[in-house]
């Protein structure tokens, strides 16, 4: 598993900077790229030596805490289901022992990483167990800044915490770069920020003419629920080249909705988000929303719940936007491409063969 | 003086069971603390045991004892049973002032001393009331802390709504059920202050406040100045209930189980707030020990001092109406 996550990581990455094949989708993925020069770094050959290199560093954390790490950290506690992804993809999460509570509801960990699932957890982000963390014996412990207070404590406690706050497509990236810098894989968070980079420009350039529909995206606890302008939620549907139908809301969380609200809207599209607590027929099956444009033609999708929250700012969130754009402009961004640009992505972060049925709506 | 013995034999039976509850708090935790190494300044041992074991053992300690204690006044002076903090707003205003500081995005130590301002403002809002009631005696007290819990509770309903419910409304949620998990020897040291200067005024005031559950005539007959007296017990059994609460959120029937259990195992008479307190210091600290040790992840204080705590009342309460058969 290991050698051959390496050999793709090699493969893929000699294919990164030619084309956007290997990240972001180009129609005509190129096949006949690889004659083009390699990539300078290509992450996992020659990073030990750079990475043993980059330390000491003192880091200046999301609660603007300052982090001195003397050598590279070779045990981590990661307290927060999106750092212990990214663990993953920056391919440290062999030195992870011990991550946050619930990790059996993160799919990515079982398909990716399954060991994960045996490690201690530490907690959530309501009760973090600081003695359980500290029997651990971490050299690094990555929280959510709603852990601060935590994060001071382990401090006192002499054991180093880095406090992180990925709320939005720029503070994800921030978040890679930081993590990467402290976990000493700077150059493949490097190159999973231009990956997501690439994407994003890839999706902007291909959505640039095409007219935009008016999607609802449908939240966790109720179909009622949904994210306006100031969540990650709205970056989501319009990468995706859609215009949010909640744009009017000015919640920063999720906001419950009536149906009256509801119908005002008459969204041409409705997205249900991959940790709703209801289905796509209990949707469809409800007589007050029959009468929705959305409804009447079928456009009606569930987003795929074998990976990601890629509603949330997690690693693979782009891959929740290419997911959208083929949704709403398929023939823009056709199934076929976006199945492949998942594949890539998931085999070269986090070293897994999907299984591309499971990326329909 | 048959009484008074078992009185002193009972108090240090319960001193016995908040000490052997205040070791196991020592002992008992997740990490595997090495005693052999505590010695050493530098180790891991010594540090969790100095910023993390020792802080929590003392803040329930400090936490049961107060609650327990001023439980007691509170049932005294207001010569009601079922009082509690809650009664005349201590709770409720405390969470108000916790609520708006978790809605503002406020640390630790800012929540605590927000809830611990709330709570005192409360009651000093509810004694304020009753203080313009023509008719200065315990109904008028009672009914301002109904009118200001009410208020308490809809401003924390108000701003409960626009809470967002993943994050804060989940932090106000789990702040009203306590926890002394995350203690630290800081926040000990902002509620310790506080609740110390609550008891000493308490324990100096001790007789006459004992006289206050007398009737009103009566206890002025003995010379105890009943308004001013009352005013000033509630207002130093806020103080100490406040600054414990501040630090460790909400936690359940303490207050309200701990003088009842006393009573009862006195089999009669009023329960004096020391024994009140150890009771309360006792039922906590087990209490926390099985919070944390029960599941895999922390337990909020309160679930656990009510599971203890309501089927040990129900069970003195049955031998109670055997005995008087």
């Amino acid at each position: 598993m290991k050698l051959y996550r390496r050999l793709a990581a090699a493969l893929l990455a000699a294919a990164l900077l030619v084309s956007l094949a290997g990240c972001a989708g180009t129609a005509p993925a190129a096949p006949g790229s690889s004659s083009a020069a390699p990539v300078s770094e290509p992450s996992d050959q020659s990073a030990p030596a750079a990475e043993t290199a980059d330390f000491p560093v003192t880091l200046t954390d999301a609660a603007g805490r300052t982090v001195t790490l003397e050598a590279r950290p070779e045990t981590l506690v990661s307290g927060y289901y999106i750092t212990t992804s990214m663990c993953i993809a920056l391919g440290c999460e062999d030195r992870l022992v011990g991550i946050e509570a619930k990790a059996d509801t993160r799919p990515i960990y079982a398909l990716s990483a399954p060991e994960l699932l045996e490690l201690p957890g530490v907690g959530t982000a309501k009760e973090f167990d600081l003695e359980g963390c500290a029997a651990l014996d971490p050299d690094l412990v990555i929280l959510p800044l709603k852990l601060q207070d935590a994060a001071d404590a382990l401090d006192q406690l002499g054991i180093p915490a880095l406090v992180v706050n990925p709320e939005s497509l720029p503070e994800l990236e921030q978040t890679l770069t930081l993590l990467g810098q402290a976990a000493g894989c700077a150059d493949r968070a490097a190159e999973l920020v231009a990956c997501n980079q690439e994407t994003e420009a890839f999706l902007n350039d291909t959505l640039a003419g095409a007219e935009k529909p008016v999607v609802y995206l449908a939240g966790n606890s109720s179909y009622l629920s949904t994210a306006g302008p100031a969540m990650y939620q709205d970056t989501l549907i319009q990468l995706g080249g859609g215009v949010n139908a909640a744009a009017e809301l000015t919640d920063t969380y999720w906001a419950d909705i009536s149906y009256e609200q509801l119908l005002a809207w008459d969204p041409e599209v409705i997205v249900i988000v991959p940790g709703a607590d209801y289905t796509k027929d209990d949707l469809l099956a409800d007589p007050q929303l029959a009468d929705l444009t959305a409804v009447k033609e079928g456009k009606v999708f569930a987003m795929p719940t074998a990976f990601e929250s890629w509603d949330s700012p997690v690693p693979s969130a782009m891959i929740g936007s290419l997911w959208m754009a083929n949704v709403l402009h398929p023939d823009l961004y056709d199934f076929d491409v976006f199945a492949a640009d998942a594949s890539d992505f998931y085999s070269r972060f986090y070293g897994v063969e999907i299984d591309v049925s499971q990326l329909t709506a | 003086m048959d009484g008074a013995r078992s009185a002193r034999r009972l108090t240090v039976l319960a001193l016995l069971f908040a000490g052997g509850a205040f070791a196991a708090s020592l002992l008992v935790g997740r990490y595997p603390i090495d005693w052999s190494a505590l010695a050493d300044p530098a180790g891991m041992d010594r540090r969790v045991f100095l910023t993390l074991r020792l802080p929590r053992a003392c803040m329930g300690l400090l936490a049961g004892f107060g609650l327990g204690a001023s439980g007691s006044v509170y049932q005294t002076v207001l010569h009601n049973p079922l009082a509690a903090p809650d009664v005349i707003g201590v709770a409720s205003g405390a969470s108000v002032g916790a609520a708006a500081a978790i809605l503002l995005g406020c640390g630790g130590s800012l929540t605590a001393l927000l809830a611990f301002g709330g709570g005192l403002l409360a009651v000093g809002a509810a004694l304020a009331g009753a203080g313009l009631s023509r008719r200065r005696d315990i109904l008028s007290i009672v009914l301002a802390g109904i009118a200001v819990n009410a208020l308490a509770q809809a401003v924390l309903m108000l701003l409960k709504l626009t809470a967002d419910p993943e994050k804060e409304l989940a932090a106000i949620e789990f702040w009203t059920m306590g926890s002394l998990a995350d203690m630290t020897p800081d926040k000990l040291a902002g509620a310790l202050p506080w609740a110390a200067a609550g008891l000493a005024g308490l324990a100096l005031l001790r007789r006459p406040v004992l006289l206050l559950g007398l009737p009103d005539d009566e206890a002025r007959m003995l010379g105890v100045p009943v308004t001013g007296m009352r005013r000033a017990a509630l207002a130093l059994a806020t103080l100490v209930t406040g600054a414990v609460v501040s630090v460790t959120g909400l936690i359940a029937f303490v207050g309200l189980l701990a003088p009842h259990i006393a009573a009862l195992l006195r089999r009669g008479g009023r329960p004096g707030m020391l024994l009140s307190g150890l009771t309360g210091a006792g039922l906590l600290l087990a209490a926390d020990v099985l919070a944390r040790s029960l599941a895999a992840s922390e337990i909020p204080v309160s679930v656990v001092t009510s599971l203890l705590g309501a089927p040990f009342l129900f069970w003195l309460l049955c031998r109670r109406e055997a005995a008087h058969e």
